[in-house]
């Protein structure tokens, strides 16, 4: 690239991480951690597994920030990092139950698979019903609302149109709406 | 203005985009209704413990990258092992008959110069000039005890593995280099050890090691190399039959044509050890590497059917 980056942008930090800058590293990490980590943890589900992948994702950017061309911005290339560590340490796990199948047929006051889901969700029935959600639908609120991306970025990281993006923002949003009256009918009846 | 609202909720609308989307809610009771919905969900997925401390992750990975080393030294080493594994590997696949078989010819011959030596003592100039009869027979066995294993290493219908190589995903160039480096390589060390075990017993009357293997080293890379063209075109039988043929002429032309003639002449001095005949089989095993990656011999049998 002809031009200069900015003094302190994160383009000039990936070039010195790039010459083996160990401080630009930290540095890096700690402007985009939350975003990382957040997005991670909505991936994985849970806080140990979330770490490591973000640690596979600081080395995959120790080793390769030489190869950075300046082609996209950092921020959807570290994210498009993240998430194919993510897809790497995942693979082979089994995917959300699908919601709303099994409607349990008599009362039972001991806390059910929903309860225990929603409390390890971090609390709310919405939280729950989100981790419930299938990989792509997941992926892609969690890029919006938790790394909080621009929807162009997010389809920049998917590569995918922006208008799937959108469609699978609001595709998500229906299941989750559909999972919370599920979840009403079946408390209810109880 | 509905589809901004997703971004708007979590944040990352532009300032312009933001003061639009703001100005429009305040007059839309069903926008502001939508908006409550995306942040709801933004809210939920707000996640709830910190990152983990930057010192502490970032060393973490850095000690990682040290300990596994840089990657570069890595993936030649893993390449060597892989090209070592891949020639075991073909090693065993070459059926025992060949490499015996190739064996049992050329200790035949060792053994009918040591007898013929033994025997008469020493052969007046035989054939082709001073090398005598330890010459004439190498020269004779070893080009096609070497066309004859390497006719055979392409897709023979005999190689057992030969459906599971044509569905590797190695690349089946690749296999073939390996395989005739194999074979050829195994046929190259016999007739060395032939020849020295024909200079050690002083069979060869006055030839040295040098000359006799310049009395097979020419014609064994020709003809193996057109037989690997030819099986890479043809097919292994047409390729054996090729070489057979094409080595008769040359035995014919060498002995019992007159040899004076000027075609017989010409045919022998083609089938020798010289810069133009070794550059041919250099350039005939190129042209069979290459037509190797482009299919399958014609009328041959495949390993898959044609859809």
């Amino acid at each position: 690239m002809a031009q200069r980056p900015e003094p302190g942008s994160d383009d000039e930090l990936l070039r010195s991480v790039a010459a083996g800058d160990a401080a630009a590293l930290a540095g890096l990490y700690e402007r985009h951690a939350g975003g990382l980590f957040g997005y991670l943890l909505r991936l994985a589900g849970d806080r140990m597994t979330a770490e490591e992948i973000l640690q596979d994702t600081m080395l995959a950017v120790w080793r390769s920030a030489a190869a950075f061309e300046g082609r996209a911005k950092v921020t959807t290339w570290l994210f498009g990092i993240a998430r194919r560590q993510a897809h790497n340490r995942l693979r082979g796990r089994p995917g959300p139950e699908p919601v709303g199948t099994d409607l349990p047929d008599r009362a039972d006051h001991r806390p059910g698979p929903e309860d225990l889901a929603i409390a390890a969700a971090g609390g709310t029935p919405v939280a729950a019903a989100i981790d419930r959600l299938p990989d792509h639908h997941r992926d892609v609120i969690a890029l919006v609302f938790v790394a909080g991306l621009p929807l162009a970025d997010v389809a920049e990281v998917l590569a995918i149109p922006v208008g799937t993006v959108k469609s699978r923002l609001y595709h998500a949003r229906a299941a989750v709406a559909a999972a919370l009256v599920a979840q009403q009918v079946r408390e209810v009846s109880e | 203005m509905n589809e901004l609202l997703p971004a708007y909720a979590a944040g990352s609308l532009a300032a312009e985009d933001r003061d639009r989307v703001r100005a429009h809610l305040h007059d839309c009771a069903r926008c502001r209704a939508d908006l409550a919905a995306w942040q709801a969900i933004a809210t939920a997925v707000t996640p709830q413990v910190p990152a983990p401390d930057p010192a502490r992750l970032v060393r973490a990975a850095l000690t990682r990258s040290a300990i596994d080393g840089p990657r570069v030294d890595r993936r030649t080493h893993s390449r060597v092992r892989h090209l070592g594994a891949l020639v075991v590997a073909e090693a065993r696949l070459i059926r025992l008959a060949v490499p015996v078989a190739s064996a049992l010819v050329m200790a035949l011959g060792v053994t009918l110069v040591l007898v013929q030596a033994a025997t008469v003592g020493r052969l007046p100039g035989a054939a082709g000039g001073s090398g005598g009869a330890a010459n004439l027979v190498l020269a004779l066995i070893a080009p096609i005890v070497a066309a004859a294993g390497v006719a055979g290493t392409y897709r023979s219908r005999r190689d057992p593995a030969a459906e599971l190589v044509a569905a590797t995903p190695t690349s089946g160039r690749l296999l073939l280099l390996v395989r005739i480096a194999l074979v050829f390589g195994y046929d190259l060390a016999l007739a060395v050890a032939a020849s020295a075990v024909l200079t050690a017993a002083d069979a060869g009357g006055t030839a040295s090691l040098y000359t006799l293997v310049g009395a097979w080293l020419g014609p064994m890379a020709l003809l193996s190399s057109l037989s690997l063209l030819i099986a890479v075109r043809f097919g292994p039988d047409a390729a054996l039959g090729a070489a057979v043929g094409l080595w008769a002429v040359r035995v014919l032309a060498g002995g019992v044509l007159a040899r004076d003639a000027q075609p017989a002449r010409a045919i022998v001095e083609a089938w020798s050890t010289s810069a133009p005949v070794l550059a041919a089989s250099a350039a005939a095993v190129v042209v069979a590497v290459v037509l190797a990656g482009r299919g399958e011999p014609d009328g041959g049998w495949r390993a898959t059917h044609p859809v």
